[in-house]
């Protein structure tokens, strides 16, 4: 039998507050296979980011564990974490997050050669021109649209070739018809690479397009069903 | 790969101006060690030099018997050359006419410093050889005789064959002493006056390289038998005393300006932390370990230190070289050593500096969680308490490391931590009562009250630094324009720079009436006789023990001055005295005396106490009626004690005097030999262009340290300032999108710095009034003065430079553009 790739077990995760510890998840537990697109939606404060954050090890449980390829999360650094992200994973994030310092170019080649990827450059413009920005590569990021600027993020993401793609409301900031070709570019790129893609929205549509849903409302899994 | 992307990030944030700051401050930090440390260095180096050649070379040991082999061969292992001096005093004859002579017996070798000059002949003579004699002009006079007559010492007779014009380790006998004969040591034995019980002086002569000489020092110490000692050749006279303070001096307040560049650097280094934290939380989301994301940022921080610190090394030896050239156009024999210690000093501070004022802020920012990619908003590092302490530490150390002085560290540190205290209190008080300002105003005033007023503890913080710098920047100009001043003041043009002594009552009207026809400057003419003081209150002083300086004796008895004084009488207090206790003459005075302070601590003198004086074969009892501080710096004619004049009137005495002669009249002092022969000329000329040339050195690092201390202040506004531009970018954007107009924006942006500038002016300037007040009191004794002039520069200077320097970092920001806005709002999202 195919082991999961994510295998998440009781998860929960508090934190301290002036009013005392407050529950931000509670009791999550839950598979994900390989190359599965999997939605998490909610309303806001619902804990939809604090999940994403603790499967892509930005953050450790309070209780409970996350498995990622059968390695525990919590029991490992932060600097074994961070080798695992920068080899496994990609991320493609609300506001973007592009190294203002850094040119299109040079945003894109960072994860691979953070993780020692010899050939960074030529994959670099590889993607700028699958994400139809080759024209933009020596812009800085403040001298690209929103749009612009989430297709460089796409691109990054995808550089390492890596086995997950966690995405936080990549369409959020954009406006509609951008939004679409964006969420067009994110699915069509997935399905190139055969990536599982871990998909934080509060859009219906950009949900529906995920082979999986889970719903959270207060920190709790309220429902997770196939589309 | 690191390292590249390092590079990539580098190139970028030197355009945010965060780094420029740093590498500006450390730049201006090593430059200013480098050069004080170097200036200071070949000022000493050129004292050291004279010191030398004044003693005939670098080390001198003196001994009562003769120098031991061993100290020779340690010498020779380190490459040090030697030379060995015997001195005694014997009877000299020529015919029937005999003079009791110092003798000096060399060897080939001496002198090893300085040149022996003759005047007979236009050689400078670097060797005493066997037979050969040379005498100074008063053995000449008394034996009647010239160059080229027998003379007989012991039972050796020899030829004079040369009269001495200069000779390096002469003793300074002002007034008197024996006449001089130099020999050769190898003649000493055919003399046969030495004997044993003779009093004989020796001393071993050594020179070489400063580290040869200072290790063979450290080597001869255990060697040395009691009846020997190390005659310390640079602390020895009061000038080098006097440099010693002034070093001290220098070094600190350069120190407070390498201070405020650290802060700079400190801030700035905390708004650079603070602008990175985003991309680190970007780096390590896509997988920047921790360890590499310390590396990469610390990799800027060492970039920056390393070049800036270069840089500053390379200004700091131009500046070094400039000062040696101008040392060597004030001192013709002065030759510039290079040393590296002005660099290990330079290299080491920038290490202290950004160890402890920067490193701090890009460690902890290295901390930011990779999970700050999923949190909305930004988030500013809390205060940093570690940080604080760490600059504290960072500025006690550097106050410990300059002044070598634990205890004036301690105080200076305390002083500042209460300064600082001080001003922020005061900053808090004023910013709060600013409100009623705002009261009946409208508009872009009212803006800007509010705006102080909002943020008033980062506020009142960089009240602090801005007070700080204004208060440093008003002190020095002050404390250079003062202490210049009063060193010239001391030295004037007009000081007198030849002695006469030895001077008939029956030649005073002639010589007058020569100084009148010259226009020659002339002081008071005092009456003169050698004298000792030979008992106190009936307890007999003992001879102090020339080989155990400083130990008073065992048996607890009073120490004497071991020597004749030269004593005067007069009714009038002289110039440059001051009576610190008792009470000077009256009208009728009965045997009293007046003693110069330092003396009356040394022996143990109070008002009332008899001194026994033995004068010229009479015995005189006098009561110490007052103590005097005299001013030694004065190159005035001063006495450690003046008799009143009914105690002398039946002892025959001689008169001294001091003129004033200009160089271009040097030819007159020929005419005065001619005229006067009996009359002795003391030049004091080499001792003032010494102190001159020592003036002119530390002026120049005063306005140095000046320079250094502006600017720091300036970059300390800059970094203060550049760390507001990202909230005031928010605010006023904020504001612009709400409709404000650019006018209405600009306006209350430059109404805020100008009002906060004015306010580190006010603070500055009572805090440099109260410390003037304090140096006043503590240094010059002088009542407390207002400086009116402080009290309208501060704040106009506060106010012009904050709005200059906020006008040129703030431009863009103050106007943002449609653009920006809408940027901007992105950003906050």
């Amino acid at each position: 039998m195919q082991q999961p790739q994510f295998n998440v077990n009781n998860l929960g995760k508090d934190v301290q507050t002036h009013d005392g510890r407050l529950h931000i998840l509670t009791d999550i537990s839950m598979r994900i296979n390989a190359g599965e697109t999997v939605a998490v939606v909610g309303e806001s404060g619902s804990g939809k980011s604090t999940l994403l954050g603790l499967l892509a090890g930005l953050d450790v449980p309070s209780q409970g564990e996350v498995w990622f390829e059968q390695q525990p999360f919590s029991k490992l650094t932060d600097d074994e974490r961070a080798a695992i992200r920068a080899s496994k994973t990609g991320f493609v994030f609300q506001s973007f997050l592009l190294l203002q310092a850094l040119t299109a170019l040079e945003n894109i080649m960072l994860p691979a050669e953070l993780a020692g990827i010899k050939d960074a450059r030529k994959r670099a413009l590889n993607l700028l021109e699958q994400v139809g920005l080759l024209h933009r590569a020596e812009f800085f990021p403040g001298q690209l649209s929103g749009g612009e600027q989430q297709r460089v993020a796409i691109a990054r993401a995808f550089i390492t070739m890596p086995k997950v793609l966690f995405a936080d409301e990549p369409s959020a900031n954009l406006d509609a018809a951008t939004g679409k070709k964006i969420e067009d570019l994110l699915f069509e790129l997935n399905a190139q690479h055969g990536t599982t893609l871990i998909l934080v929205t509060h859009s219906p549509v950009l949900a529906a397009r995920c082979q999986r849903q889970i719903q959270l409302a207060a920190g709790k899994i309220v429902g997770d069903s196939a589309c | 790969m690191l390292s590249r992307i390092a590079w990539r990030l580098f190139k970028h944030e030197l355009s945010r101006g965060d780094l420029w700051v740093i590498a500006f401050a450390m730049l201006l930090t090593v430059f200013s060690v480098v050069t004080l440390s170097g200036i200071t260095q070949s000022v000493r180096d050129a004292l050291l030099q004279r010191s030398s050649q004044l003693s005939a070379a670098d080390l001198v040991v003196r001994s009562s018997t003769t120098p031991e082999l061993s100290w020779f061969e340690l010498a020779k292992k380190y490459d040090v050359a030697t030379s060995h001096i015997q001195s005694f005093n014997t009877m000299v004859y020529h015919g029937d006419a005999m003079q009791l002579t110092s003798i000096k017996a060399v060897d080939q070798r001496y002198p090893l410093r300085g040149s022996l000059v003759l005047i007979s002949g236009q050689n400078q003579f670097h060797q005493v050889l066997p037979g050969q004699v040379f005498v100074d002009q008063q053995l000449l006079q008394r034996l009647q005789i010239g160059v080229g007559d027998e003379i007989e010492i012991g039972m050796f007779k020899a030829k004079v064959t040369g009269l001495i014009d200069q000779e390096p380790d002469a003793p300074l006998n002002l007034f008197g002493g024996n006449p001089r004969l130099l020999m050769s040591l190898a003649d000493v034995s055919t003399t046969q006056v030495i004997q044993p019980g003779s009093q004989v002086s020796y001393r071993a002569l050594f020179a070489g390289e400063t580290a040869s000489i200072a290790t063979l020092s450290e080597q001869l110490v255990p060697l040395l038998p009691k009846n020997s000692r190390i005659q310390q050749l640079d602390r020895q006279t009061t000038l080098g005393a006097t440099l010693d303070r002034a070093e001290r001096f220098i070094l600190l307040a350069g120190l407070l300006g390498i201070i405020l560049s650290c802060c700079a650097a400190a801030v700035a280094a905390k708004r650079y932390s603070e602008r990175q934290r985003q991309s680190i939380a970007i780096l390590k989301a896509i997988g920047l370990t921790q360890t590499q994301s310390r590396r990469l940022y610390f990799s800027h921080l060492f970039f920056i230190v390393v070049s800036s610190a270069s840089v500053g090394m390379i200004f700091g030896q131009l500046a070094i070289a400039g000062s040696g050239a101008l040392m060597s156009q004030l001192l013709s024999d002065y030759q510039p050593k290079m040393s590296w210690l002005p660099f290990q000093l330079g290299g080491l501070t920038a290490l202290l500096c950004a160890a402890l004022f920067a490193a701090r802020p890009i460690w902890v920012m290295a901390q930011t969680p990779a999970l700050d990619v999923l949190r909305q908003g930004a988030k500013s590092i809390a205060f940093d308490w570690p940080h604080l302490l760490l600059s504290a530490l960072a500025v006690f150390c550097l106050m410990w490391f300059f002044s070598n002085d634990a205890r004036l560290s301690a105080i200076l540190f305390g002083a500042c931590l209460v300064a600082a205290l001080v001003i922020f209190g005061l900053a808090v008080l004023v910013l709060r009562v600013s409100k009623p300002l705002g009261v009946g105003q409208t508009g872009s005033f009212v803006l800007a009250l509010a705006s102080i007023r909002r943020r008033i503890w980062p506020n009142a913080f960089q009240l602090v630094t801005f007070t700080l710098a204004i208060f440093l920047s008003l002190l020095l100009f002050f404390l250079r324009t003062e202490l210049v001043s009063q060193w010239q003041q001391q030295l004037p043009s007009t000081a007198p720079n030849i002695f006469l002594v030895n001077i008939n009552a029956a030649d005073k009207p002639q010589l007058k009436a020569f100084f009148a026809e010259h226009q020659l400057q002339t002081g008071p003419f005092y009456p003169m006789v050698a004298g000792r003081v030979t008992a106190v209150n009936d307890d007999l002083l003992v001879e102090p023990d020339e080989n155990n300086q400083g130990s008073p004796p065992a048996d607890g008895r009073r120490e004497g001055f071991g020597r004749e004084l030269n004593l005067t009488w007069t009714q009038q207090l002289p110039p440059g005295n001051e009576i610190i206790e008792g009470q000077w003459f009256s009208d009728t005075p009965q045997a009293e005396v007046s003693v110069e302070s330092r003396q009356a601590e040394r022996l143990g003198l109070v008002i009332g106490d008899k001194l026994s004086l033995q004068i010229g074969g009479f015995g005189k009892v006098a009561t110490v009626t007052s103590i005097r501080k005299v001013d030694w710096n004065s190159l005035q004619p001063n006495f450690f004690l003046i008799l009143s004049a009914d105690l002398m009137v039946d002892i025959p005495a001689t008169e001294m005097t001091a003129i004033r002669i200009p160089p271009e009249q040097s030819a007159l002092l020929n005419d005065f030999a001619r005229s006067w022969p009996t009359i002795t000329q003391i030049s004091v000329q080499q001792i003032i262009k010494q102190v001159q040339d020592v003036i002119a050195q530390v002026s120049l690092a005063l306005s140095f340290i000046l320079g250094l201390i502006v600017a720091a202040a300036i970059l300390v506004l800059v970094a203060q300032i550049q760390s507001t531009v990202d909230e005031r970018q928010r605010e006023l954007a904020l504001l612009r999108t709400l409709g404000a107009k650019t006018r209405f924006l600009r306006l209350s942006v430059l109404y805020e710095l100008a009002m906060l500038g004015a306010i580190a002016g006010l603070l500055a300037s009572l805090l440099a009034e109260g410390v003037l007040a304090m140096i006043q009191q503590q240094l010059s004794g002088t009542a407390f003065q207002l400086h009116p002039e402080f009290w309208l520069l501060g704040p106009v200077i506060g106010a012009v430079c904050v709005t200059l320097v906020g006008s040129l970092l703030l431009g863009k920001v103050m106007v943002p553009t449609p653009a920006q806005v809408i940027r901007q709002a992105l950003a906050e999202q």
